[in-house]
């Protein structure tokens, strides 16, 4: 509209901004445009920023305004309302990214950066002349939260849910709820025991009338959004009716002819092929271990409750929830892999678990520590700290923190049994951070006089039968070296990711920090939170943790998902397609690529639109041949203008024009921005919420308006936020090569790529490739010349 | 087409065990392989030893080496952990780092030569496992060695370091096991199976008795543990055990006498060899009570 | 014995031996190779794996330690310093990546061009240079290699004078002749 005036306001963000890029130059370069009124400013972000926005759109009576600053995905929202709050709709507000995608990326080419500066501003006034209101939209939360895991961090979210009057699905993997605390024999620094504090924990989980407990299961796949997850969940069939069965165990296991490792006593005693795991499971019901159940079926006649249902199967259970929380734990470092500790090959080598279950009075031994070999007391004990801990040997750099303080406890439990044993510790740096903990082993010293040596392990040897261990190491506080013979040695391992933690992590669409655990979304502030709405993280599936902190860790979990699902409104993205039935040609295309069942088709009146169900992607758009649909925000004309606009005056090359899909692409390059990754000024990225919305006209008009390349960058197909957005992308671009080729451009100026949001040095990669590719190239219809010459 | 190696001879082989290229020579030829000679190859340089002198002088001489290799174009194999350790490690430095290379190349050019990167070294074990094969040697055996305790010995350079080896786990591997129960004689355990010889980083040269005490202990530990015989697949560590043993006995006062016997000459005498071809007679400790355990 | 030199003085350190140690390793190993030793927590896992620590005052961790610390002239001179046979145990079990066999080499390296090198190894280096291998061919062996069919002599640089000219012409030009004090005459 002509009689439209653009604001253009642009942040100095202090010298990230206005250390690399010429302000002065930029501004009377905009001042040049038409309708447009420009300003600058050292913090736009600022309260007295925001202000002078607010105040200047009232007395210019400014229309549409352009923010040129930081990237959308920080402060879209901040000047969104700042915009509203002006009386604009905030829809009306177009974002520039020159920090993240200009002045870091580009920090020692001020030169070229301005002029990258100046481009991409004047895309944001060509977009902006288009803008056109679009109404904000809100959605309710399901009352209900998904706890996936049923260890002390899942129980304890679950109950903390439920004490608010919030709907809990607790699914856990296992056929008993418990985790690894079920285990435990005693707990440190207070030596009480560790079931005993669980137990009631676990039936009042499986008693409470707002929990529901689904174990033998596991979640299979979450679509939807924030606030509304479609979470399916596969349970496992128990064979056993859990209406009749008693947990009595003892008539059917009696008949049971398999016997295989108890996992839960990690394979140090044997159990049924029909089996309890141990004795508090909740729930206390049998199950059957269809891996080793030959089918002789003699559990069944000796069931006096006829409980025994060998035709259950598998059952596919789908929820719809407000809010996850993912509380799955942790595994123990595999000792295999330090092969110099004998883990594996001699029998008196044992983790720090195994010596939970010998110490534990329901485990194998009832209580007895014994060495494996022979069944005999140990008279000589070593612990060895750090094993797949503050190792980078086995890719684990992290300290586990819990280990210290448990071998300490292991150690005091061992001399409780056996005063007259000798026990060492062979340590790094003992951490005994907690509360109590520093006194605790003060009292193992002192009152058990346990040996604490400083020098890690270097090896334990055996003789040919195996057995006769030493343990090496250097004393590093005397410089001597030791060899300890040892009856025992115990493994103190470190805490890893659960091994199917990569997996959910992409279910989910949340991050993995460097360590494999999963990301919060700030260390301090956002512990229990991540980088999705609605998802949130308990215990040690953020990292180690003992049992307090996995516990407090849990209950603030509990506290932002109830904060979410209890919130009146969720704000969606407003991007949901626009229809113009005279335009439309019913070819139903858009039909075919809406994975979301969406769009549905009617003989009278066309294409219907399902807000609710739409996501927003923009593959229907880009898949209209006559425009009958656009997207808001990212119209075909706006996109088209970015174009025009950056093309208008070519002032490098080669020159890319670039579609980045919102959730990798453009995450990515701001990735590479943050960590100040430098890669060539040449690419012009354009925004849109999935590269599926890219479609072959906004290609074309690109070359023909001049772009030396077309660079199109969205997320690895697995990773997809709209599932096979990526994947269409490519088949779509894959076939517009074919074409180009046929009109004589070379199919090489079109290059579509892959990258996850953490990927920013792939990103930059990417673009250099690109950019050394197209100057081998040459300008756009060198190919055509060439083809005329020749 | 037969697979050909530039043979690399290395120090000791030739000049001090013969037996072990003569045993090494025939199994080759056996299983069609043949032995290119690498003209005027001199010292590898031991990686240990002038790598602890002077790393510089020690890449351009074994720069040198590679060259003669790469003349030839074939990869390298030899019977020494110090030679592969050498001239694999180098060849690796030399094909990742070009300041590196073109460094030692203007070097190389005052005797007209130049690393190109064309080559790979080999260590007998890969040729016997990859080239040969061990179910090849299997299916041939013609001399029963089953009871024979063996007493394998990896030394280090052949699996460490293991990011620029890439073979095997150097804490848990299993290949020259392998090779051992490929003849029918047990592989044995026994303490600190993956401990060094002490012969090399110029130990055995600078400091004769902490080298042999090395040797000693691990020695005793075989024979704790039964062994009939030690197999080696490295040549410096077989002299550090042959010749080891009787030092010991000379310097400590400490008679051992465990018989020593080289990857290649097991696997000969297992194939059918007769001692005496395969040179285990020159051997300094006797070798007479193993030859009798396999009824020779 | 003074109280004082019972104390690090720090003045008597030289801080940037960690930096020379660092340098002179990089040309051949890379620098980030050879920055591993800053990594270093002093575990301990070294010594402990050290087959010559087992029998000899050799201390892997106390050699990264005081090479960290500046204590330049202690670290190259120290009789342990030649005891490491490189086997590499300590490099492979290093929980902080920390390249200590090649740090050693490095380090050995320094010593021997300050002019700490052993006489024994000097005599090893001479005959590399003499005959061009540092086990050069006896009359005994001659003998040996005929009676199993092999050449009398290798066809190594003991077959081909040409060759080993090229090898002390190589050793001339790094100066590792002036190094180890070989002399033309022998």
């Amino acid at each position: 509209m002509d009689s439209d005036k653009i604001g253009v306001f642009i942040c100095h963000c202090g010298s990230n901004i206005a250390g690399v890029i010429d302000i002065k130059r930029v501004l009377n370069e905009i001042a040049r445009a038409p309708n447009v009124f420009v300003m600058d400013h050292t913090y736009l972000c600022s309260k007295e920023g925001l202000n002078e926005l607010k105040r200047k759109i009232a007395e210019e009576k400014l229309s549409k305004v352009v923010i040129a600053a930081c990237s959308p995905r920080l402060h879209e929202r901040l000047f969104r309302r700042a915009a509203e709050e002006a009386g604009l709709n905030p829809f009306l507000v177009e974002f520039v990214n020159i920090r993240e995608q200009c002045s870091w990326p580009h920090m020692y080419s001020p030169t070229a950066a301005t002029n990258k500066a100046i481009a991409l501003i004047k895309m944001g006034i060509e977009k902006a002349r288009l803008l056109t209101p679009i109404q904000r939209r809100y959605a309710r939360a399901k009352k209900r939260v998904l706890v996936i895991g049923g260890g002390v961090a899942g129980i304890t979210a679950a109950l903390s849910l439920a004490s608010l009057g919030i709907e809990v699905y607790l699914v856990e993997k296992q056929p008993t709820l418990g985790g690894h605390m079920a285990m435990l024999d005693k707990l440190f620094p207070t030596l009480d025991c560790s079931i005993c504090i669980l137990a009631p924990l676990m039936s009042e989980v499986s008693e409470h009338p707002m929990i529901k407990v689904l174990t033998l299961s596991e979640v299979t796949s979450i679509k939807g959004r924030p606030g509304d997850f479609e979470v399916e969940i596969l349970k496992r069939p128990r064979y056993v009716n859990e209406e009749k069965c008693v947990g009595c165990i003892e008539i059917c296991s009696k008949t049971c002819p398999v016997e295989v490792p108890n996992e839960f006593d990690m394979g140090l005693r044997p159990r049924k092929a029909i089996y309890l795991p141990f004795p508090q499971a909740v729930p206390l019901l049998a199950v059957i271990d269809p891996d080793h159940c030959i089918g002789c079926r003699n559990c069944e006649d000796a069931c006096e409750r006829d409980a025994i249902d060998f035709n259950q199967t598998p059952e596919r259970i789908r929820i719809h929830v407000g809010a996850i929380i993912v509380a799955t734990g942790y595994e123990t470092f595999d000792a295999r892999l330090k092969s110099e500790y004998g883990y594996g090959r001699y029998p008196d080598v044992i983790t720090s678990l195994e010596l939970e279950r010998l110490l534990s009075p329901s485990g194998p031994t009832r209580g007895r520590v014994v060495r494996l070999s022979n069944g005999k007391e140990p008279r000589r004990i070593v612990f060895i700290q750090c094993v797949g801990s503050r190792d980078e040997s086995v890719g684990n750099p992290y300290c586990s923190r819990i280990c210290c303080t448990a071998s300490i406890k292991e150690a005091i439990c061992i001399k409780e049994r056996i005063p007259d044993a000798e026990v060492f510790i062979l340590f790094q740096d003992i951490r005994t951070y907690g509360k109590g903990y520093e006194e605790f082993l003060l009292k193992a010293m002192r009152d058990f006089g346990i040996k604490i040596i400083r020098g890690r392990a270097s090896s334990v040897t055996a003789n040919e039968n195996g057995d006769d261990l030493i343990v090496r190491a250097e004393n590093t506080l005397t410089g001597e070296i030791m060899e300890i013979n040892a009856d025992l040695v115990v493994l103190s391992v470190g805490l890893v990711p659960p091994s199917d933690t990569e997996d959910l992590a992409r279910m989910l669409g949340i991050s993995q920090s460097s360590d494999g655990f999963l990301l919060e979304r700030h260390p301090k502030l956002a512990p229990s939170e991540t980088m999705i709405q609605g998802i949130y993280i308990a215990g040690t599936i953020q990292g180690p943790k003992d049992i307090q902190d996995t516990v407090a860790h849990s209950k603030s979990a509990a506290l932002d998902a109830a904060n979410f699902v209890l919130h009146e409104k969720i704000e969606l993205d407003p991007y949901v397609p626009t229809y113009n039935p005279d335009l439309c040609k019913r070819c139903r295309l858009c039909e075919e690529a809406c994975d979301w069942g969406a769009l549905t088709f009617d003989k009278e009146k066309g294409v219907i639109i399902n807000s609710s169900a739409c996501l927003g992607c923009g593959a229907c758009v880009a898949a209209c041949p006559t425009g009958a649909l656009d997207m808001p925000y990212f119209t075909n004309q706006q996109i088209i203008a970015q174009i025009h606009a950056t093309l208008e005056n070519k002032c490098e090359f080669p020159l890319i024009v670039a579609f980045l899909c919102n959730w990798c692409g453009y995450a990515a390059a701001d990735f590479a921005g943050t960590t100040k990754i430098q890669y060539p000024t040449n690419i012009r990225p354009i925004r849109v919420m999935c590269t599926a919305r890219v479609s072959p006209l906004m290609i074309l008009e690109a070359f023909k308006a001049g772009a030396d390349g077309v660079l199109v960058v969205g997320c690895h197909p697995q990773d997809c936020h709209y599932r096979t957005g990526f994947s269409k992308a490519e088949r779509r671009i894959s076939a517009l090569k074919k074409y180009l080729e046929n009109v004589g451009i070379n199919p090489r100026r079109l290059k579509i790529a892959s990258t996850s949001a953490s990927e920013g040095e792939r990103f930059a990669n990417i673009v250099r490739e690109f950019v050394e590719e197209l100057k081998k190239l040459g300008p756009i219809g060198s190919e055509l010349v060439m083809k005329s010459a020749g | 087409m037969a697979k050909k190696y530039a043979f690399f001879l290395g120090c000791i082989m030739p000049n001090r065990y013969p037996g072990v290229e003569a045993s090494t020579r025939y199994l080759m030829t056996r299983y069609g392989i043949e032995l290119l000679d690498m003209k005027g190859a001199s010292c590898c340089p031991a990686p240990g030893v002038f790598g602890s002198f002077d790393l510089y002088t020690w890449i351009v001489i074994a720069a040198r080496n590679l060259c003669i290799a790469e003349s030839l174009g074939a990869d390298i194999v030899t019977c020494c952990n110090g030679c592969y350790g050498s001239l694999q490690e180098a060849n690796h430095l030399l094909k990742e780092n070009k300041e590196l290379r073109e460094w030692v190349n203007e070097i190389l050019k005052n005797i007209d030569k130049e690393f190109k990167g064309t080559i790979e070294v080999k260590h007998v074990i890969e040729v016997i496992e990859h080239d040969i094969g061990l179910n090849r040697i299997r299916s041939e055996i013609e001399r029963d060695l089953s009871g024979l305790k063996v007493a394998a010995h990896y030394g280090c350079h052949f699996l460490k370091p293991r990011e620029v080896r890439r073979h095997e786990h150097p804490e848990r591997p299993t290949i020259l096991d392998r090779i051992i129960e490929t003849t029918n004689a047990i592989s044995i355990d026994y303490r600190d199976k993956l401990m060094c010889c002490g012969a090399g980083g110029g130990v055995r040269a600078g400091s004769i008795d902490v080298s042999l005490d090395m040797t000693r202990e691990k020695v005793q530990n075989m024979m704790r543990a039964g062994a009939d015989c030690l197999t080696t697949p490295c040549v410096f560590c077989h002299l550090q055990f042959d010749r080891g043993q009787k030092e010991i006995e000379d310097r400590m006062g400490v008679k051992l006498g465990l018989p020593v016997v080289f990857i290649t000459q097991l696997i000969m005498l297992a194939l059918g060899a007769s001692p005496h071809v395969l040179g285990l007679q020159y051997n300094i400790i006797p070798v007479r009570p193993l030859l009798r355990k396999i009824g020779l | 014995m003074s109280a004082s030199e019972q104390v690090i003085q720090l003045e008597k350190t030289d801080p940037k031996f960690v930096e020379e140690i660092i340098e002179y390793g990089s040309k051949i190993f890379g620098r980030e190779h050879m920055e591993t030793i800053t990594a270093c927590f002093q575990c301990g896992t070294c010594s402990g794996s050290c087959p010559s620590g087992r029998r000899t005052a050799y201390r892997t961790r106390l050699v990264m330690r005081k090479a960290l610390l500046g204590l330049k002239d202690e670290v190259l001179s120290s009789e342990e310093l030649w005891y490491c046979t490189t086997c590499y145990t300590c490099y492979e079990r290093c929980p902080r990546g920390v390249r200590t066999t090649d740090i050693i080499r490095v380090i050995r390296n320094i010593a021997a061009k300050s002019g700490r090198m052993k006489e024994q190894h000097k005599r090893v280096a001479r005959l590399l240079i003499r005959f061009g291998h540092a086990v050069p061919i006896t009359d005994e062996f001659k003998e040996i290699r005929k009676a199993l069919g092999l050449s009398e002599l290798p066809p190594t640089v003991h077959s081909y004078p040409e060759a080993l000219d090229e090898v002390r012409k190589l050793i001339k030009i790094m100066k590792f002749d002036q190094m180890v004090g070989y002399q033309e005459s022998g």
